[in-house]
């Protein structure tokens, strides 16, 4: 799932400045799941930008707010026709990839994102989210025991450990587990500790043009 | 299925306490009025269902508490006696009905028991002229005749007849009636017959007609009209119901040397309450289980004592009452006094024409409550067999319904409950996660005190007492639902957030909140990010919000805004009183939001209230000590820490936003330290601004 954070307020506030009506837009998928653009923050958002007016900051403006269901389909954005009529400006609380199809469906509008999308990832424990997947296009768990050493392995090396590790942990950041060492010790428990033994080629990540589509499906 | 109406709110299901209570009495809502110190309202809730609340109060044998599901955490909720506090703190007494005569025909109640009183109390209600007819010099039936003083004060009967006559209700005593043909003719379009089971039933062996052998409904009679006759000597009840308990404890006051049950029942199948039971033993009442009576043995005509054979069971497999004895295994027991406590039977005058059953009792249509002559209703022990007061009163409502159905010619149409019922048992889980408190009985007076005496014995809660122990409700069937499947994120915030492990995901991937499982604390409610979980009960719902609009407009009316506000506990404000300080400051613009819980308030609420122009704000929780939830105050932390980076982020100090916990510091010192703190903000500011 896509994880992203709230921007701070200041610089939400800042976004603002040109724009005197300003719809505030959620998104009812991934962004409501890691608690940042659904429509309870959606709400507090539009409460708290009142409360920014009330002392004397973003004067002038008027907010609205809806939640669709998701922003990466124009299909949901249908209902924008009427709630973004006579608007200046949408901030999108959706990923990058909602305030881009926003920003396609409604050309004349600035669209402008209100959270920073970080990854995409997990939760782990009540509010912790951590990063899983980079969509790197070349998908090695098979052969890593279900542990990905892209994202998990501070250096992203693909024939591991490095060598640095103490205790358990990566040398670059003692509070993580050194994923190699997690990989090994998943290989052990199966049985399957020769995959360890095989060398990875280094990938060469220039192959891959910017952006990628997929097509044919 | 059942489902609710569309048009209602409402949403939740109807709990056990309810189901089991003949009366279906909402005790779910003034339990939590209790608990939220709105002692007035609770005594409206109640009154809404229950003609005779302080009768009640006093002798229900209380259905609900048997059936109610905090019984598997640790003890039932003490609803009788919460149901007694709110009587006497919330005045009852002076509750004044008025009723005009709304319509012509005139009904006629032969019998001024609870069933008779309560069909008077309803048919009046409804506007209709109504004469009860007592063969007694005075009203109330088996209430006054049957169960002692020291069970229902005559003072509460008095008052609740009074009450009757004040409504417009004619009550017409020392009037036996011996034929209904009379009453039609004097213009009566319908009659209830609810003449009670005042017949007290013998078993039928050798030597019942001995002296000092009396049944318990002509003992209990004798006692209750001041005829107190002293028992010198040895004195054995027979029977293990309410009646056999109510004799041995009046024995017990009459002077008897020593009193013993005796009953063909286990200790666990007996019929009598376990408090009546308690009662008796704490008196030093002995109780002899499992024991029947084979003959009275006497010497020149009076009882000298009771052979008794052992009992090996009371019921058949089919669960009827056909006790099977050992002869082998013969006891004796010395008496000077005998009481027959083994049941009673109606007495039908002949010339009422009623149809009779095998049992003697009146037959009916159970549902109409009609008997074989138009016009004439029938209910109560007369109809049942003994039973207890809270059916009586029922079965009156019942009939009162019905013969107003009967008198506008209406098809008569009950339908038992308005909601879906509440069926499943709380999961094993969630029983052990919840918190548990201790219940507190009401008072009652010392063993030494009361055995001398035909004065009630039960004492009324203090305050404080009723509050927490009304606070140990569960809530059950009115907690958080997921109102939107399609709008819910599946994100499984409720389920992490949950202290009582309730939601889950079942097998097709939807998230359940089971509400069998909910206690309603709406933690959840507050996290939930598509907004899509709601309370069922409506007035827990925006009652936050709605205390925010009020100052709004009440500071807009008033052109003033509040210096601090403050979200704190409803209970605490009201209920336990340990939040009450702070109205002392409401001069100084410190303005209270009772919240119900303070697990209940959202970061929005927070930032609406800095809306307001307030220089503070806090929440102030209960005290974790008499809180029944788990870990509210954790959630309330959150919440704050939360409002502190948004004002953070608009240039406010972040001091301005404060969680008091009241069992860490006295809540008088944790205010005024706020206030405080809040005018040394406000000076600084405008230092900073004249600079």
């Amino acid at each position: 799932m896509i994880v992203a954070q709230q921007k701070p307020l200041e610089e939400i506030i800042g976004m603002l400045i040109p724009y005197d009506r300003i719809l505030i837009l959620g998104c009812g998928t991934c962004v409501t799941v890691c608690n940042v653009g659904g429509e309870r923050e959606v709400s507090l958002l539009h409460s708290s930008l009142r409360l920014a007016q009330s002392r004397g900051l973003a004067q002038g403006k008027v907010f609205s707010e809806y939640t669709v269901k998701r922003q990466c389909d124009k299909e949901f954005l249908a209902i924008l026709e009427e709630k973004a009529r006579e608007q200046d400006a949408v901030l999108s609380l959706a990923c990058g990839v909602g305030v881009q199809v926003v920003a396609d469906y409604l050309p004349d509008l600035a669209v402008l994102p209100g959270v920073n999308t970080v990854f995409m990832g997990a939760f782990s424990e009540a509010g912790t989210w951590d990063e899983r997947c980079a969509a790197c296009g070349d998908c090695r768990l098979a052969a890593t025991a279900g542990v990905c050493p892209i994202t998990r392995c501070s250096k992203g090396i693909l024939n591991g450990p490095c060598g640095g590790a103490k205790n358990g942990k990566c040398e670059a950041d003692r509070s993580q587990d050194c994923a190699w060492i997690l990989i090994y010790r998943r290989l052990e428990a199966k049985g399957e500790l020769d995959r360890m033994r095989r060398y990875y080629p280094p990938r060469n990540f220039r192959t891959t043009s910017r952006p990628r589509r997929i097509q044919g499906r | 299925m059942e489902r609710w109406s569309k048009q209602s709110l409402d949403r939740t299901y109807v709990p056990p306490c309810e189901q089991a209570c003949p009366l279906h009495q909402n005790i779910r809502e003034y339990v939590d009025l209790i608990g939220q110190g709105r002692i007035m309202e609770a005594l409206k809730v109640i009154r809404d269902s229950n003609p005779f609340p302080s009768i009640c109060a006093y002798v229900c044998p209380h259905k609900c508490e048997e059936n109610c599901r905090r019984g598997r955490i640790d003890k039932p909720i003490a609803i009788r006696a919460l149901k007694r506090f709110a009587v006497e703190f919330g005045g009852d007494r002076m509750v004044r009905i008025e009723q005009k005569t709304l319509f012509e025909e005139k009904v006629a109640i032969v019998g001024s028991g609870p069933a008779g009183l309560s069909a008077a109390y309803y048919l009046r209600r409804f506007g209709y002229p109504v004469t009860i007819f007592e063969a007694h010099p005075e009203a109330g039936g088996m209430l006054r005749l049957g169960i002692p003083e020291f069970r229902l004060p005559r003072e509460m009967l008095d008052l609740e007849i009074e009450r009757l006559i004040r409504m417009g209700v004619e009550i017409r005593t020392g009037t036996p009636v011996t034929s209904l043909d009379l009453l039609f003719r004097a213009g009566y379009k319908a009659i209830f017959v609810t003449i009670g089971a005042q017949q007290g039933r013998r078993l039928g062996i050798e030597g019942e007609e001995m002296a000092g052998v009396v049944d318990a409904i002509s003992f209990l009679r004798d006692v209750n009209l001041g005829l107190r006759p002293l028992l010198k000597g040895k004195v054995v009840v027979v029977g293990g119901g309410g009646v056999a308990m109510d004799c041995a404890l009046a024995a017990v006051r009459l002077g008897s040397e020593r009193v013993d049950i005796v009953c063909l029942e286990k200790r666990e199948e007996m019929p009598a309450g376990k408090e009546e039971i308690l009662y008796c033993e704490e008196e030093g009442v002995v109780i002899h289980n499992s024991l029947g009576v084979r003959r009275v043995v006497g010497e020149r005509g009076r009882v000298k004592g009771l052979e008794l054979m052992r009992c090996v069971s009371v019921f058949n497999e089919e669960g009827r009452f056909s006790p099977r004895f050992d002869e082998s295994s013969i006891s004796y027991i010395d008496a000077d006094y005998v009481i027959f406590a083994v049941g009673q039977m109606p007495k039908v005058p002949e010339d009422f024409r009623l149809p009779i059953s095998r049992a003697g009792t009146i037959s009916v249509d159970p549902v109409t409550l009609t008997t074989g002559r138009p016009g004439v209703f029938a209910g109560g022990d007369a109809v049942t067999g003994p039973s207890s007061v809270v059916d009586a009163l029922a079965t009156g409502r019942k009939a009162a319904l019905r013969i107003q159905d009967y008198l506008q010619h209406r098809y008569p149409f009950e339908k038992e409950f308005e909601r879906p019922i509440l069926k499943e048992e709380m999961k094993e889980k969630t029983v052990e996660m919840v918190r548990k408190v201790m219940r507190f009985d009401p008072p009652r007076l010392k063993v030494e005190e009361r055995v001398s005496r035909f004065e009630p014995f039960e004492l009324v809660y203090d305050w404080e007492s009723a509050v927490s122990e009304a606070r140990r409700c569960l809530r059950c069937g009115m907690g958080a639902e997921i109102t939107d499947q399609e709008r819910c994120a599946s994100c499984l915030t409720c389920l992490r957030v949950c202290p009582y492990g309730v939601p889950y995901v079942d097998e097709k991937g939807r998230v359940v909140i089971p509400p069998s499982d909910c206690v309603a604390c709406g933690i959840c409610v507050t996290e939930c990010p598509a907004k899509v979980i709601l309370l069922r009960r409506p007035s827990d719902r925006r009652h936050i919000e709605e205390g925010l609009n009020y100052l709004r407009m009440a500071s807009d009316a008033a052109e003033k805004r509040p210096t601090i506000v403050g979200f704190a506990c409803q209970y605490g404000l009201f209920g336990t009183g340990s939040l009450s300080p702070l109205f002392s400051y409401a001069k100084g613009g410190l303005e209270v939001i009772p919240v119900l819980c303070v697990g209940k308030v959202e970061v929005e609420h927070i930032i609406k209230a800095f809306e307001l122009g307030t220089e503070g704000v806090f929440i102030a929780g209960c005290g974790q000590r008499q809180c029944a939830r788990e870990r509210t105050l954790e959630f309330a932390r959150e919440k704050a820490a939360r409002a502190r980076e948004i004002i953070g982020g608009l240039g406010l100090e972040v001091q301005r936003v404060e969680v008091f916990d009241v069992e860490e510091l006295d809540i008088r010192i944790a205010i005024e330290g706020f206030i405080e703190k809040m005018g040394a903000l406000k000076l600084e500011r405008s230092l900073r601004e004249e600079r």
